[in-house]
């Protein structure tokens, strides 16, 4: 064959042979196995992933110094840092806000029950992003903390701004998320305005829409777009995005919304891992409490 | 000497994919630099030692992807073993043979991840799929395979016939 590059022998065919159904026979297994079985798969290659995670590390921050002097050396240094500066901040406080605005209107409906109102604290834990999912398929990025320190699947991650997306794998020193414009995650949304639900997912586009509104929502753009707090992962409140635009096709038996995510993923940097969110069961308290203030005010 | 030099390069590849490509993205779309890697190695280096590299690649892969935890470490392996094969039955690995597989190779291999990522969505997310990752990312696999078949053959002491 011309060209064609033929290396030394170094093992018979024999033992070729016995490599190749070795590594065929794993990749059946990898199949094969049973997803809670993969434990063990994920627990063998556990030590290789801790050890490809440091020149992640070490790349992630050579990446960011040479993006930070690529700036300064060829952009406006001052307009480009206040301006990043000034978005992080109205960023964080479109969050406060909607913060503050959620817990207004939790007050003004459960006035008589504040007491009830003991919100666990969140803990969460700061990290870093430090790269992309490995495809082109799934929207996600890599985070410098893992299962060393408290990281587990399925917890929310946020910004001071908003939802980011939620942990689908970790390894010692690293996790992944899975975006919110993923259209294989989905977060359980409430309108603020309106109180509806609805399930809030990506599209392959990189957009997020709210599915199942119900019919006669006045749902309207502009609309803010909260989590419910019935998601694993999220405490109640946190803000998703704005409604931008409502479909609502003849015979369809829910509304479509267009979200706008509030959270720049292109930008973000660092993140909050939602390590404890407020227990669902307190949520539940809190309603079934305010239907008995409720029907006790019917009553009187 | 040359082989036992590639280990740490082959194992830099994953964290180049995760920090650098995100930088150097094309519409949003970067190369898969694992597969181009198991695609080569399969076509200069035989089927055995281009499904093993694919095995290893993808499965370090696997753990910095967001996706099923297998997916890489079979289409990988699966592309290594089967370029190998497909060296064995062409008349040369020049360049354009290069290309050309890796079009294919990588074609086949979105193919499996379309339908894992986007399992049970309509139509219209599929097609999406196919005309908006699939088909840009199989020609930027096709187009970094040039450069490292090029930098492949010079290594290799071979310069690139055809």
């Amino acid at each position: 064959m011309n060209g064609r590059f033929r290396p030394a022998v170094l093992v018979g065919s024999g033992t070729r042979r016995i490599i190749a159904v070795v590594f065929a026979l794993a990749c059946v297994a990898f199949v094969l196995l049973p997803r809670h079985a993969q434990f063990f798969i994920h627990d063998v290659g556990q030590p290789l992933a801790d050890v490809v995670a440091i020149p992640i590390e070490s790349m992630a921050s050579l990446t960011r110094g040479l993006r930070d002097g690529w700036n300064q050396v060829f952009s406006f240094h001052t307009i480009s840092e206040q301006n990043h500066e000034l978005h992080q901040r109205v960023q964080q406080l479109r969050g406060e806000l909607n913060q503050w605005q959620e817990r207004a209107l939790a007050a003004d409906r459960l006035a008589a029950l504040v007491e009830f109102q003991q919100h666990t604290p969140i803990r969460t834990v700061a990290a870093q992003v430090i790269g992309r999912s490995t495809s082109n398929w799934y929207q996600g990025v890599v985070l410098n903390k893992g299962e060393h320190d408290g990281i587990r699947v399925e917890m929310g991650v946020m910004t001071p701004a908003g939802v980011v997306g939620q942990i689908v794998k970790t390894t010692g020193s690293t996790s992944i998320v899975l975006l919110m414009t993923d259209p294989n995650v989905a977060i359980l949304g409430l309108v603020q305005r309106t109180r509806d639900e609805g399930i809030v997912q990506g599209t392959p586009q990189s957009h997020v829409w709210m599915k199942y509104i119900p019919p006669l929502s006045p749902v309207r753009k502009g609309d803010v777009v909260v989590t419910s707090g019935l998601t694993d992962g999220f405490p109640r409140g946190v803000l998703i995005g704005e409604v931008a635009r409502i479909e609502e096709r003849e015979g369809d038996l829910f509304q479509t919304a267009d979200i706008v995510p509030v959270v720049n993923f292109q930008r973000m940097e660092e993140v909050l891992i939602v390590t404890s969110p407020q227990p669902v069961e307190a949520m539940l308290s809190i309603e079934q409490a305010l239907d008995s203030r409720e029907n006790e005010n019917a009553a009187q | 000497m040359k082989r036992l030099a590639s280990i740490p390069f082959m194992l830099l590849l994953v964290p180049v994919q995760v920090t650098l490509l995100p930088s150097l993205s094309l519409f949003g779309i970067r190369p898969d630099l694992c597969l181009v890697a198991a695609c080569l190695v399969g076509l200069f280096a035989g089927r055995v030692r281009g499904g093993v590299l694919g095995f290893f690649l993808g499965f370090v892969q696997d753990f910095f992807f967001a996706g099923t935890l297998w997916l890489n470490t079979l289409t990988k392996a699966a592309v290594g073993y089967l370029s190998g094969v497909v060296a064995k039955n062409v008349s040369t690995t020049a360049w354009y043979s290069a290309f050309f597989s890796m079009l294919v190779f990588s074609v086949a291999s979105g193919t499996v991840f379309l339908l894992v990522a986007r399992q049970g969505m309509d139509m219209g997310v599929v097609f999406h799929g196919i005309s908006a990752v699939l088909f840009p990312q199989a020609v930027l696999d096709g187009l970094v395979s040039l450069v490292a078949h090029w930098i492949f053959s010079r290594w290799m002491g071979h310069a690139p016939s055809g």
